[in-house]
């Protein structure tokens, strides 16, 4: 049987970009869950803003299996009939679906170590909860702009 | 708005003292300044703090037997005097609840500690004589202890000159060995060398076995004493929850005023209060004064150089609550400005373009909405939820203009046919969209640069107004009609020639006026360049507006995979599986939009305070005022209700 090699590099892309990013926010959700359980057991009452900070590294999941649906749903990968997807196609979403892949995955670990501190900094000064979450968002915005990237360049792939 | 705050100055009679007091807390309206010296109020506030402790505490012993609140029923309303009315029939609950919660423990402990005897008392059951009286012997030894099973054979060695007998099974064996008084010594020492541990009975009379029983009767006697005291304090908590919570807020308001009179300085006949008020609650405060008496001296004046007044803002009631955003950055500066009336209609509309869709919107708007008709929240969280609300409303409208109803288009909704969307679907036209974007945030900017002029200009600073931002807003403005001028066909010529004009004018300004300061002029022109370069810190501002896009297309799209899964449930050719998937799939539609309302909300809010933080702020706020505290009713449980219309606004 012949390989359909355009489809096999866009389920790669699919793939590559819901799991790092997953994997990524999985770290960084989990390191933030550890500060914030830390946090709470010393004070209930902060269990509110830790929470909105331990969440924040968690969207970078969410970007992850966004490019990954655009690209399944491109590519015919989600039922219905196969799209005819050629080779260049395939690697074009596999490198389009990168930023997402690689800054979701990263920058959720560091969003994540800035959560952790911001928890901390909350723990000390609970009145600071607005510049604990403004840091932890900083380190999202790259994580915004490679989806941004990914999505335009996966639009752009034109199959069929 | 910023309120300018005044200084003011209160000398009146000590008699006076706790009448005025009052009235002025009532105001809501002073925040006293300390007096810096000992005079001798402290002892009333330790009164009062020891007061509200004991409160406390009483709420805490109170809480297993209090109703369950419903979550949204809101807090009770009252007037200062009827809570405080509550305080004595509450202080008299609070000792006799404290009187029997120590009654409780010292019972509890009793039974406890009679446990760990009878436990002890056990493996000695078979013991048959007198604990106390069985080892007066002038001739004989006794060792009475446990020894390791394994180490019992041992014993056998010593056959000689003791004798021993063993009282129970089991790993650790109750022991007693009996030897002639003068091989106590060796056979004390042989003891030692096997896993041998003394024991000593309790101090009780009779045998192990009568002493357990004389134990587990008192403990049913002390049992029943339990039962009988927690009934006791069930009886007595029950339902008086509200009356302590009333109790404590009046102990929170006394101990406040406490405070306040901790601050005074006191002569020997009257006491003077220094403190800040805002200028517009002059007239409320000298009134509550001299509601009071009509013996007093009373000033107020601007504050001098070196003082810091608080920061303290009014604002409408649309803007009111975002001034929780606001504060989450910072208080403004006494002497800037306030923002958040100009933050607040960027902050609805972004907020509505990150979240962009119009069910999720509907949703947001409405709950919100509930929550505060029925909890009536108030401080921080009323704040937040009206935030929400409005931006719920937003959320809708941009909802409708891109077309999306939680992930569905609006055409497929209503069978219109390319009606919708209004503007434009990001999704086929991600440019168009990217261009909205950047132009808000464009926008957006040249809004804050316009405020940081205006700051300037209202310290009569017109060389830092019109060289430093002036020529920055000539700078980006031409850049972007030369840009549209040149990239967009149809636009006369001559818009994209003034743009260039205005902009070589603005850059050249800056190169020029920006090191004005400097004598040398390479100095000057090398801080002129160096300026000149923040031209990219402004590309990356109006380049972080592309979040908004990637936002909303974040909402639309995860919207749309969470219908997607859920319709692939619902259709199966099988009837049977078909229901059993509709079912399915209707539940996990509602969980997964709630969940992708609460992450994309959070994201929303978030984002949309960073922008307004980091690239609008940026351009004139000044932060770094300190919070007004005035001496009011800080009450945890009941709020106090506004006594008369004078100290309304």
């Amino acid at each position: 049987m012949e390989i359909n090699w355009g489809i096999v590099f866009a389920a790669a892309a699919a793939v590559l970009s819901a799991a790092m990013a997953g994997v990524g926010s999985a770290i960084g959700v989990g390191m933030a869950g550890q500060a914030a359980a830390g946090v709470v057991s010393e004070d209930p009452d902060r269990f509110g803003s830790c929470l909105l900070l331990q969440l924040l590294p968690g969207t970078q999941g969410i970007y992850g299996l966004l490019i990954a649906f655009v690209i399944a749903t491109k590519a015919g990968l989600l039922g219905g009939a196969v799209q005819a997807v050629s080779v260049t196609n395939g690697i074009n979403l596999l490198l389009a679906a990168c930023p997402a892949a690689f800054g979701g995955w990263l920058s959720a670990i560091a969003q994540g170590k800035v959560a952790v501190s911001g928890i901390n900094l909350v723990a000390k000064k609970p009145e600071e909860f607005g510049k604990a979450m403004l840091m932890t968002v900083m380190v999202e915005t790259y994580a915004v702009l490679a989806l941004l990237i990914s999505f335009l360049l996966v639009n752009g792939v034109k199959i069929g | 708005m910023i309120v300018s705050m005044k200084r003011m100055t209160l000398v009146a009679h000590k008699a006076d003292e706790a009448n005025i007091l009052n009235a002025l807390q009532a105001t809501r309206a002073i925040e006293v300044i300390s007096s810096g010296e000992d005079n001798g109020a402290l002892a009333a506030l330790e009164r009062a703090q020891t007061r509200l402790q004991q409160l406390g505490d009483a709420l805490k012993t109170m809480r297993p037997y209090a109703q369950k609140k419903s979550f949204l029923v809101s807090p009770a309303e009252a007037k200062a005097e009827e809570l405080f009315s509550m305080l004595p029939e509450a202080v008299a609950l609070c000792d006799k609840l404290s009187l029997l919660k120590r009654e409780l423990s010292a019972t509890k402990s009793e039974i406890d500690k009679n446990e760990t005897l009878i436990a002890a008392l056990r493996p000695w059951e078979s013991f048959p004589a007198d604990m106390q009286t069985y080892p007066i012997s002038k001739h004989v030894k006794y060792f009475t202890g446990l020894i390791a099973a394994s180490d019992v054979e041992k014993l056998e060695n010593i056959d000689a000159v003791a004798e021993y007998q063993l009282f129970n099974e089991g790993i650790l064996r109750t022991c007693v060995v009996a030897c002639p008084v003068d091989e106590a010594k060796s056979v004390a020492n042989f003891l030692k060398s096997l896993d041998w541990t003394d024991y000593l009975f309790p101090k009780m009379p009779g045998t192990p076995r009568e002493a357990m029983e004389e134990l587990s009767e008192k403990n049913r006697t002390l049992n029943a004493k339990q039962v009988e005291l927690e009934n006791e304090l069930r009886e007595s908590a029950t339902g008086r929850e509200p009356l302590v919570e009333g109790a404590y807020d009046a102990a929170v308001i006394e101990r406040d005023r406490a405070l306040a009179a901790a601050e005074l300085a006191r002569s020997a006949a009257t006491f003077q209060l220094e403190g800040w008020l805002p200028a517009d609650k002059e007239a409320i405060v000298s009134q509550a004064i001299h509601s009071v008496t009509d013996a007093y001296y009373f000033d107020v004046r601007e504050p001098e150089d070196g003082e810091t007044p608080p920061s303290y803002v009014e604002n409408s009631a649309f803007v009111t609550p975002f001034e929780q955003v606001t504060n989450l950055y910072s208080r403004p500066d006494p002497k800037g400005i306030d923002a958040t009336p100009y933050m607040t209609p960027f902050y609805v509309l972004l907020f509505g373009m990150m979240l962009s869709d119009a069910g999720y919107g509907l949703v947001l708007s409405l709950l919100c909405f509930l929550f505060i008709k029925l909890k009536k929240p108030s401080g921080g969280t009323a704040g937040f939820a009206r935030v929400l609300f409005w931006g719920g409303l937003s959320t809708m409208l941009w909802g409708v203009l891109i077309g999306t109803f939680f992930g569905m288009d609006f055409d497929v909704l209503f069978g219109t046919v390319n009606k919708f969307p209004l503007i434009l679907d990001p999704m086929t036209d991600p440019i168009g969209m990217l261009i909205i974007c950047f132009g808000l945030g464009f926008l957006h900017v040249l809004f804050g640069l316009g405020l940081r002029m205006k700051l300037s200009l209202s310290r009569g600073d017109w060389r830092t107004a019109f060289y430093d931002t002036l020529s920055w807003i000539f700078v980006l403005v031409g850049l972007v009609m030369f840009g549209i001028g040149s990239a967009v066909a149809g636009v006369p010529a001559i818009i994209g020639k003034i743009g260039l004009y205005m902009a070589i004018l603005g850059a050249v300004t800056l190169l020029i006026f920006k090191g004005r300061e400097s004598k040398n002029p390479v100095g000057r022109t090398a801080q002129g360049l160096f300026e000149l370069y923040q031209i990219s810190g402004y590309l990356s501002d109006i380049l972080s507006y592309s979040r908004l896009f990637a936002l909303g297309v974040a909402t639309g799209v995860i919207a749309t995979v969470f219908n997607d899964l859920c319709n692939m449930l619902m259709t199966s050719p099988n009837i049977l599986m078909k229901i059993m998937g509709t079912a399915v799939g209707i539940a996990l539609l509602i969980a997964l939009h709630a969940f992708g309302l609460a992450i994309n909300t959070l994201g929303a809010f978030v984002h949309t305070a960073r922008l307004q933080y980091v690239e609008f702020f940026g351009k004139f706020y000044e932060a770094g005022g300190r919070p007004f505290s005035p001496l009011g009713y800080r009450t945890k449980h009941v709020r106090i209700s506004q006594e008369s219309p004078d100290t309304a606004k």
